[in-house]
């Protein structure tokens, strides 16, 4: 709308120049300034790009080259053995049964935070008063230490005198107390109930601000139709927030591949590797067993799997908020 | 009190809004024409999800309370008597009082790097066009995608063959190269949305691009510096696997290795052990309560704006 009286301001933020990699304000800065800025820039970023490259782009390439030697962490010159780990890994079975609880993570540790953060944010969006404290509450278990998630959620499992077990017994199904992260079947999920429950409150915060743009006279009027409060949410709400929703899962699906501390500190991949993913069986792979090699042939596995996955996502993110009015 | 506001008449149905006022959350809230509606049992439902989410964080505090006979014959129970034994166990046997200095010691210098470098990086990747900008920019923001457990293994030879392995310095190294993909991306779209003017208005004035970069953007940003420092520092204090992996002799380790070690040491010690949890997470929640606005705008602004 603006545009013709601020050609080059307009353009330099629309959302489209950003998309495109576009340069910055519009090149209409002569020679010498050119020059200023391109010696100031380098300079400026000089600090990032050492410490990325040399804690990022060096050890990511020593990964490549670790993938194709058999190393042991102690000798100085490797053998190098072509593609052999990554043979090794199509034919290991606890690599597909990793990965099969990797799935499970990914699926559900995205979809249950998404849809209670759903719910959760619309109720208290729909709330009229007191609804502040809330917010803070619901979004703490996000700030704090992975760590002192897993102790006090492993009290709460233990299967003698944890809470949960108490609990059951109480209500009259004590019949169902067990030693939740001992038992193979169950432990997986276990972890996974403590991991969606910290995660959460990052999803109602951040679609509680999406709901702010939501036109509430389209809701009204779908209630005047005759819409009733699910398929307002679905049909009306949902879609007018739809690019945060996709920028979510977008974060949540992306964490979920590349899940490691919280299994880590509560079972270790355990028991008996029932609650392994590719990160905890790369872990032990390469520190416990001294295999380098294979453990991170393992870990480059996740980062070729969920690399693709994310920049689809974020493309279909960024198309969805361009042609729509959304964020 | 919501409900008092809700017989309005008939002609306030034009200032149906078309947004919450979400940002003021004790204004009243505008009159519409819906049918007035108890709330009761909106209020109970978030009630009962509060308590469920604070539980575990309440179990800390009242296991820390209890005295060790409480706690050997009632481990996960709340107390009955209180006591601060445990903390003092936690504190000077347990080592938690080296922990926090040492988190401390690696998070506040890694944190005040990670701005001053992001905030560098940030302008010139919105601000300064030159030949290569959006090469480098894509690699430092790669490191958005790639999993750290991808090259953590790597890593640690890597730094064990540079003599920093087990030292401050290599940790903080780390946590401040950890945290500049992240720190770049988010001061980048902050600086993409200030005005052009600004700085087309300074140089016509004779300003040199250091002077425009100092004078006029610096302090414009400093609400983006503010938000990056808060999560930075959160993510820092939380790190867990850098100091683990990266300060295996113990003479540095933060709270959050520390607890876990703790852990595997005296597993039996339920006391000692809640107040170290506490201990660990106390400072993080402080520090949650007293900036909760710039906490959530800041993960807010972080998140939406990529």
């Amino acid at each position: 709308m603006t545009t013709a009286s601020l050609p080059a301001a307009a353009a330099a933020t629309t959302p489209e120049r950003r998309r495109r990699g576009a340069r910055g304000p519009v090149n209409s800065s002569p020679p010498v300034t050119r020059r200023a800025q391109t010696r100031l820039g380098l300079i400026l970023v000089a600090p990032v790009m050492i410490l990325t490259v040399v804690f990022f782009v060096f050890p990511l390439a020593n990964a490549l080259y670790y993938s194709v030697v058999d190393f042991d962490g102690i000798d100085p010159n490797p053998s190098f053995v072509g593609l052999a780990n990554f043979q090794e890994m199509f034919l290991d079975p606890e690599v597909w049964h990793a990965l099969g609880n990797n799935l499970i993570w990914i699926v559900i540790g995205t979809a249950a935070p998404l849809v209670i953060g759903l719910l959760v944010s619309v109720l208290l969006w729909t709330t009229r008063a007191g609804t502040s404290p809330y917010r803070v509450i619901f979004f703490l278990p996000y700030v704090l230490p992975g760590v002192a998630i897993g102790i006090v959620w492993g009290w709460i499992y233990d299967p003698v005198s944890g809470w949960l077990n108490q609990a059951l017994t109480v209500v009259g199904l004590g019949d169902l107390a067990r030693g939740w992260l001992g038992d193979p079947n169950l432990a997986l999920y276990a972890v996974l109930a403590t991991a969606v429950w910290a995660s959460t409150g990052f999803v109602i915060v951040i679609l509680l601000s999406a709901l702010r743009n939501v036109d509430i006279e389209l809701v009204d009027a779908a209630r005047i139709d005759g819409a009733n409060p699910a398929q307002r949410l679905w049909y009306v709400i949902l879609p007018q927030i739809m690019p945060v929703f996709l920028m979510v899962l977008t974060l949540t699906l992306v964490g979920g591949f590349s899940v490691f501390d919280i299994i880590f500190i509560m079972t270790g991949g355990g028991p008996a590797g029932a609650t392994n993913t590719i990160g905890t069986y790369a872990y032990s792979q390469a520190f416990e067993l001294s295999r380098i090699g294979y453990g991170t042939t393992l870990a480059l596995l996740i980062t070729v799997l969920s690399v693709p996955v994310a920049v689809f996502l974020n493309r279909l993110q960024r198309r969805l908020s361009l042609d729509g009015s959304g964020a | 009190m919501a409900n008092t506001t809700l017989g309005s008449t008939p002609k306030r149905r034009t200032d149906a809004r078309t947004t919450r006022p979400d940002d003021r959350p004790s204004a009243p809230p505008l009159p519409t024409l819906r049918k007035p509606k108890p709330q009761v049992g909106r209020h109970v439902l978030l009630a009962v999800l509060a308590l469920f989410t604070l539980f575990p964080v309440l179990l800390v505090v009242s296991t820390t309370l209890k005295t060790p006979e409480d706690v050997r014959v009632n481990p996960f129970g709340f107390f009955s008597t209180i006591s601060l034994q445990n903390i003092v166990d936690a504190w000077t046997v347990g080592r938690f009082s080296d922990y926090l200095l040492n988190s401390i010691l690696l998070t506040v210098p890694s944190t005040i790097l990670v701005v001053a470098f992001s905030t560098m990086a940030g302008y010139t990747f919105a601000r300064l066009p030159f030949r290569g900008r959006t090469a480098m920019f894509y690699l430092v923001v790669l490191g958005l995608l790639v999993p750290f457990f991808t090259y953590m293994i790597p890593l640690y030879f890597q730094l064990r063959s540079m003599g920093l392995l087990d030292t401050l310095l290599g940790a903080v190294l780390l946590l401040t190269s950890g945290g500049l993909s992240f720190g770049t991306f988010f001061m980048r779209a902050f600086f993409s949305d200030l005005p052009v003017e600004l700085e087309q208005a300074a140089r016509v004035d004779g300003a040199s691009e250091l002077q425009i970069f100092l004078r006029v953007m610096l302090p414009l940003a400093r609400s983006g510096m503010g938000a990056l420092t808060v999560f930075t520092f959160l993510g820092n204090w939380n790190n867990f696997l850098i100091p683990l992996l990266y300060l295996p002799g113990g003479d540095f380790r933060p709270l959050t290795s520390g607890l876990y070690m703790f852990t595997g040491g005296r597993s039996l010690d339920i006391g000692p052990l809640a107040a170290g949890t506490l201990i660990t997470i106390l400072p993080i929640i402080v520090l949650f309560i007293v900036l909760q606005r710039q906490v959530t705008q800041g993960f807010l602004s972080g998140a939406v704006k990529g």
